[in-house]
């Protein structure tokens, strides 16, 4: 039985002005998503049985960040209009229909298999940390939708995409809390679809974002002493005048030790291998977004493990149960 | 054991305080660590961002240099650098054909190669099970008194549990345990798992402090005494950037905020040489003086 089962018959024998979205009850039409314990679920892939042997009377209640509007049914129009901003459709980059088919390869879809299996049902924007503390920002779902359009080998829009997607409230508003890639019941992992944004972003010279800055200042770091330049990654993020501003508030933590002098550099030991290295990979053609796809295959063969085990888990419970 | 151990950017720079009292604490964990030298930044997620292929050549640098040393796990003491290195190591060791291409770029210049026979763990799981839970007791011989603890776990050792997959991710009761286990009370709180905001507090600075103050002000109502936590960058974000709060809040929270390897190495009785408290912006001292009493 699953919580959408549950819910179903609490309405049909306890209360019927309980109110909750539903349609397909098999994981696809995206919903049922709400939140059970505080974490945002689907509720038709939700098994009750793991939670009753535990003897545990869970708190069904709304997904968060979208406002209620009864019961366990948000108001989603901030949710799709954020999506509609992705400008979710194929800009082919010609208006009359080529008479020869145009063929894409396996391995072209396979950059954005991930980003298509999305449902849009919420439940990554419902814990998304920084769409909490900033309302404005486009969020895992919407720009999830996004990569998937800059990945995909038909589309001829991906730089002026990107250059939308690094507004103030885009790609690099995401703060890293991993809440989407825990939440998304399909597998699409949101935060990796950002990653690779951001990554197409800074191949296609689009770095004019802090954010980007901070990001390629990483690989210079790397590239140069092999440790992070702590000191100067405020100057290199936000600017010289910016920098200044804040030296109030740099003089106050440097009195504790916390603004490591950047003169003399602390350098790692073998620094020559991590900038060969740098120079090798540079030439082998695996960039941007490639790099983050590359290691896709490896982690959905943990994941499917790690699902194949639990299922097996429940289904046992079941069994017991009957 | 003995471990690889790798300790990252900012316990060498900003945060050495969080290097000196691991590096205190150890052997009396029976931890033995190895400190690898020739190693470079994880990228902290931001290279992951930017340069992709070049995260994953870094990272199995550093695996490759950590399996060298014989060690089967290799010490962490940093959330960030945790899921970097983890996230590779997965995708290493679960793809020949990449593991091979990344093995002849490392040869390539001059790294030995990586076969994929080493784990990466924080020392907060060192310490939470088994052998290193156990010594604790012993160790933590001072005691906490009580001290009530606010245990901030920060993203990535929780999340996401595929890569992660050492505790429930929604319900952690590893600092927990820890705290309890020096004599602490360890006080709860919902944005015990929530972000400090620190990967984009120079790029988006009201967001990140928005996300700040949800742990710092539900810890003090809770009535904690002080914070803890496994992560030197939530600790930058925690201790340095409270200050900044007082700006937008009006609120002076002075909310101690301890590394979990000082929080044990205060319930095992060890000096400032060890703990380097000084190092700290919101000053440790109402904490040290509760104990004294």
């Amino acid at each position: 039985m699953t919580l959408l089962d549950v819910l179903d018959l609490i309405k049909d024998r306890v209360d019927g002005t309980l109110s909750y979205r539903k349609s397909c009850r098999m994981m696809i039409c995206g919903s049922c998503g709400m939140r059970m314990d505080g974490a945002a679920v689907l509720a038709c892939k939700t098994r009750m049985q793991p939670i009753v042997s535990a003897g545990h009377v869970p708190t069904i209640s709304a997904m968060g960040n979208m406002p209620i509007l009864k019961d366990l049914v948000v108001d989603m129009s901030p949710f799709w209009s954020k999506i509609r901003a992705m400008k979710p459709w194929l800009q082919p980059g010609y208006d009359e229909v080529r008479e020869k088919e145009r063929i894409v390869s396996q391995q072209q879809m396979n950059v954005i298999n991930k980003e298509a299996l999305c449902i849009m049902c919420g439940c990554c924007v419902s814990e998304c940390n920084s769409m909490e503390a900033d309302p404005e920002f486009l969020g895992p779902a919407a720009l999830a939708k996004g990569f998937r359009f800059v990945g995909d080998a038909r589309d001829a829009a991906a730089v002026e995409r990107l250059e939308d997607y690094n507004s103030e409230h885009g790609i690099w508003d995401c703060t890293r809390c991993y809440f989407c890639n825990e939440r998304c019941p399909k597998g699409v992992d949101p935060r990796d679809a950002i990653a690779k944004l951001g990554a197409e972003s800074i191949k296609e010279g689009i770095d004019h974002d802090m954010g980007a800055k901070h990001a390629n200042w990483f690989v210079t770091s790397a590239k140069t002493t092999g440790w992070l330049r702590e000191t100067e990654l405020v100057p290199k993020t936000q600017g010289i005048i910016e920098a200044i501003k804040q030296t109030g508030f740099a003089l106050a933590l440097a009195k504790h030790g916390k603004v490591p002098p950047p003169v003399p550099p602390h350098v790692a030991k073998d620094v020559t291998q991590s900038r060969a290295l740098y120079d090798l990979v540079k030439g082998q053609g695996v960039d941007g977004a490639l790099g983050i796809v590359q290691g896709e295959h490896a982690l959905s063969r943990i994941e499917f493990e790690q699902e194949s085990k639990e299922r097996e888990r429940v289904l046992e419970l079941e069994e017991v149960a009957e | 054991m003995k471990v690889a151990y790798y300790k990252g950017c900012l316990a060498s720079l900003s945060a050495k305080e969080l290097d000196i009292s691991t590096q205190a604490l150890a052997p009396l964990l029976d931890i033995e660590l190895e400190e690898l030298e020739s190693v470079t930044c994880c990228g902290a997620g931001d290279i992951h961002e930017a340069e992709p292929d070049y995260y994953l050549h870094l990272n199995a640098r550093i695996l490759a240099y950590a399996e060298a040393t014989g060690a089967d796990t290799l010490m962490t003491i940093c959330n960030v650098c945790t899921l970097n290195l983890r996230q590779a190591n997965w995708q290493l060791k679960g793809d020949e054909s990449l593991r091979e291409r990344v093995n002849r770029n490392l040869s390539a210049v001059g790294v030995p190669p990586y076969s994929g026979s080493v784990e990466v763990r924080h020392l907060l799981w060192l310490i939470a099970e088994g052998d290193g839970y156990e010594l604790l007791k012993e160790v933590a011989h001072k005691g906490l008194k009580g001290l009530k603890v606010a245990p901030f776990y920060g993203c990535q050792i929780l999340r996401p549990s595929k890569i992660m997959g050492f505790e429930d991710p929604d319900r952690p009761w590893s600092l927990e345990a820890i705290i309890e286990a020096c004599g602490g009370e360890a006080i709860d709180y919902p944005a015990k798992i929530k972000c400090c905001g620190f990967p984009i507090i120079q790029a988006r600075e009201e967001t990140a402090l928005q996300e700040l103050i949800q742990p710092i002000e539900q810890a003090i109502d809770a009535g904690a005494d002080a914070m803890v936590t496994p992560c030197p960058l939530c600790h930058l974000s925690l201790d340095a950037w409270q200050s900044k709060l007082r700006a937008t809040t009006g609120r002076d929270f002075s909310m101690p905020i301890l590394h979990l390897s000082q929080l044990i190495g205060v319930a095992a009785g060890f000096e400032e040489s060890e703990l380097k408290f000084k190092r700290h912006v919101v000053s440790v001292q109402p904490v040290l003086e509760k104990l004294q009493a």
